[in-house]
């Protein structure tokens, strides 16, 4: 029975289209989709509307070529196959948060090629490391705000924000409690359904996710997973919903004790820390929130966070993994595995591809966790 | 039938002047790779018989097939070895393993057997892929680089050149040196797309020997990235059929500046990695009795 906990993430991962269909039909609202996690969902949930994040399948596809280089990252053209195979009909709207190149070719040529009755390009600045990014990023969410209004024909007022705010924290504060639970020696959750968890919420109404998480967290406790933990790792690195490489790395004596990644920990971790001026509120947990190396420049703020992670978690060692052709996160691997090397945890790297060859990473992965496994005696 | 030009022999040896019934552990390991299949058998830790054949389309199969060649004329029965562990891609299928091991760990444990405590830097080049493995003085991995998917720079790619110019496979490697000036690479190491460009280069009359260099050259200098990577620290030594290649591996020393540690007459760098796993046999079947 304990086994089924986290059943209900699961089957939302699974039916996340038929998930926001039924939320559609169920509340006569509407659906928008957003391309990457900067997007400021709590104005977009004050407006009644139900946000939902574009992934991809993981499934080989041919539909983009015409439209995205084959030298931009499989998550772009992933998210983009998927809009293109008609999977996301049911959206009537999409919104990209400025984020790298790559996903923005995939939100552009999405509004270009799938009629849509509205779509919005926030501006979200890149360069978040300077205080003239606060007043600006509250700028942009006013005119988001106006333009939903607009949209949704409904005024976003400042009660609606609360309630937004406070749902919206409290998805992230049970979460965070969620995730204490991998921190103890035997963690109660692998990290694949920690992902499906994390991920499901980005599709679900977050109040329906909070009293999912809540009846989780009164079992949660007793739970006793009936699986070795082994090696504790975390994993990080571009967007990672692979469930076959999570499953198949898991299946090795190891357990991801947590990660980095915008469908995990860095989706979730700070809170909107509420004052009078809303918007300016909202605009500071984006800023401030634990970068995406898109914008995590010239500072290195996920050095430090990272490394905190790994030892708060107990971690023995890290996979960074990168979207193929992913340059933001290639660019930071280099400078996070030597701070991680350096501070004693052991790294390894792949690079991944829509699909992964699960034969040749179970080679490597399992050949880097038997640096640990392996008993010196051996030798 | 026309001569297939990419078949290397596959044979058995066994270490003269050994009686494996005056040891006490007998182990083995058994590496079932994408192209070659290998079983060593070790007495005491130490090199007693092998075999080295090609791999079919099942594991379980291929792994019987190059025990029981290994077995021959030794008088050795299966259940005289006491602890196997299979290694290589097929590891997992190996019907008679105790257990197993990555050959990424066994080529590291092998090559300190083979060329002793000195070695830091271990290359694989295998049937279709190739690794770059860094170790310690006891042979244990600390760090590793593969290459990605495909099958460039392996020995794969090799056989596919072999047939292709019709030249057995074993003189592929010496008569690539036997150039008057080294030609320029071809430009890609797919198979593929080397295998048209070498097409190309024949119909211009390029003789056999310059494409093979050509070829060679552009497999050593792919090679060279991975080591490059891995910062090659000496003793550096290569594992794996490539091994072998004397042309692949003159123009990777040229690279690199300085050369490998040479083959050691006793041992064929193929079995390297079931050399290892017979080691780790070993060593767990004694930890084993140990705890019983």
């Amino acid at each position: 029975m304990e086994q089924r906990l986290f059943e209900k993430f699961h089957e939302w991962y699974e039916n996340r289209h038929e998930y926001a269909k039924g939320w559609k039909e169920r509340t006569g609202g509407k659906a928008l989709g957003y391309f990457c996690t900067y997007a400021p969902e709590e104005i977009i949930y004050a407006a009644g509307v139900l946000p939902v994040r574009i992934l991809g399948s993981h499934e080989a596809q041919s539909f983009t070529e015409p439209h995205i280089f084959a030298m931009f990252c499989p998550l772009c053209r992933d998210c983009l196959a998927q809009g293109l195979q008609g999977r996301y009909d049911y959206l009537n709207g999409i919104m990209i948060a400025q984020c790298c190149l790559h996903m923005r070719q995939a939100f552009t040529s999405w509004q270009k090629h799938i009629p849509q009755e509205y779509s919005y390009y926030l501006y979200m600045p890149h360069g978040i490391q300077t205080p003239r990014a606060y007043p600006y990023l509250r700028g942009e969410l006013e005119d988001f705000k106006k333009s939903l209004e607009e949209w949704t024909g409904r005024e976003i007022t400042n009660k609606d924000l609360d309630h937004a705010i406070e749902v919206y924290n409290e998805n992230r504060r049970l979460m965070k409690q969620v995730y204490s639970f991998r921190r103890e020696k035997t963690p109660r959750l692998t990290g694949l359904e920690a992902m499906e968890m994390v991920v499901s919420s980005q599709m679900v109404d977050k109040e329906e996710h909070n009293q999912a998480l809540k009846k989780l967290l009164k079992e949660l406790p007793n739970r006793k997973l009936n699986r070795s933990t082994g090696t504790r790792l975390m994993v990080l690195g571009s967007e990672d919903d692979d469930v076959e490489f999570l499953s198949m790395v898991e299946s090795l004596d190891a357990t991801f004790v947590i990660e980095d990644h915008c469908t995990g920990s860095r989706y979730f971790w700070n809170e909107v820390i509420p004052q009078e001026d809303r918007l300016a509120a909202i605009a500071a947990r984006y800023i401030d929130r634990p970068a995406c190396p898109s914008k995590d420049w010239p500072k290195r703020t996920r050095l430090p966070h990272i490394l905190k992670l790994a030892k708060d978690y107990d971690v023995e060692g890290a996979i960074l993994i990168q979207q193929k052709f992913c340059d933001p996160h290639e660019l930071d691997i280099p400078a996070i595995r030597s701070h991680l090397e350096t501070n004693g945890i052991p790294t390894y790297f792949l690079e991944f591809d829509v699909t992964v060859p699960v034969g040749q990473f179970k080679t490597r992965v399992e050949a880097f966790l038997e640096t640990f496994q392996l008993p010196t005696d051996l030798f | 039938m026309s001569k297939e030009f990419w078949r290397w022999p596959e044979y058995r040896r066994t270490v003269p002047g050994k009686d494996w019934k005056n040891a006490e552990v007998v182990t083995a390991g058994v590496d079932i790779g994408s192209v070659s299949s290998k079983a060593v058998i070790m007495t005491d830790g130490e090199l007693y018989a092998y075999s080295i054949m090609r791999t079919g389309s099942s594991s379980p199969d291929s792994a019987q097939k190059a025990m029981d060649r290994a077995l021959e004329e030794t008088g050795m029965k299966l259940d005289d070895i006491k602890y196997t562990v299979g290694t290589g891609y097929g590891r997992v299928n190996v019907p008679f393993a105790n257990r197993a091991i990555t050959e990424i760990a066994c080529h590291a444990r092998g090559a300190n057997y083979i060329w002793g405590p000195k070695v830091r830097t271990v290359l694989d080049m295998g049937g279709q892929d190739c690794k770059a493995i860094h170790c310690d003085e006891r042979g244990k991995v600390t760090a590793f680089l593969m290459n990605d998917k495909c099958a460039a720079g392996t020995g794969r790619g090799m056989e596919v050149f072999a047939d292709l110019l019709s030249v057995p496979i074993e003189e592929v490697g010496p008569m690539s040196l036997s150039v008057d000036k080294e030609p320029e690479p071809v430009s890609s190491t797919c198979v593929v797309f080397a295998k048209s460009e070498a097409v190309g280069l024949l119909r211009k009359g390029w003789p056999k020997n310059m494409v093979l260099a050509a070829y060679c050259s552009a497999m050593a200098n792919r090679v060279s990235e991975l080591l490059e990577k891995i910062k090659v620290e000496k003793e550096f030594v290569i594992t794996g059929g490539i091994a072998k290649n004397i042309g692949v591996v003159k123009r990777l020393e040229n690279i690199i500046g300085f050369k490998a540690l040479p083959i050691q007459e006793k041992f064929d760098p193929m079995t390297a990695g079931s050399i290892g796993a017979a080691l780790f046999a070993k060593a767990l079947y004694e930890r084993s009795a140990k705890s019983t």
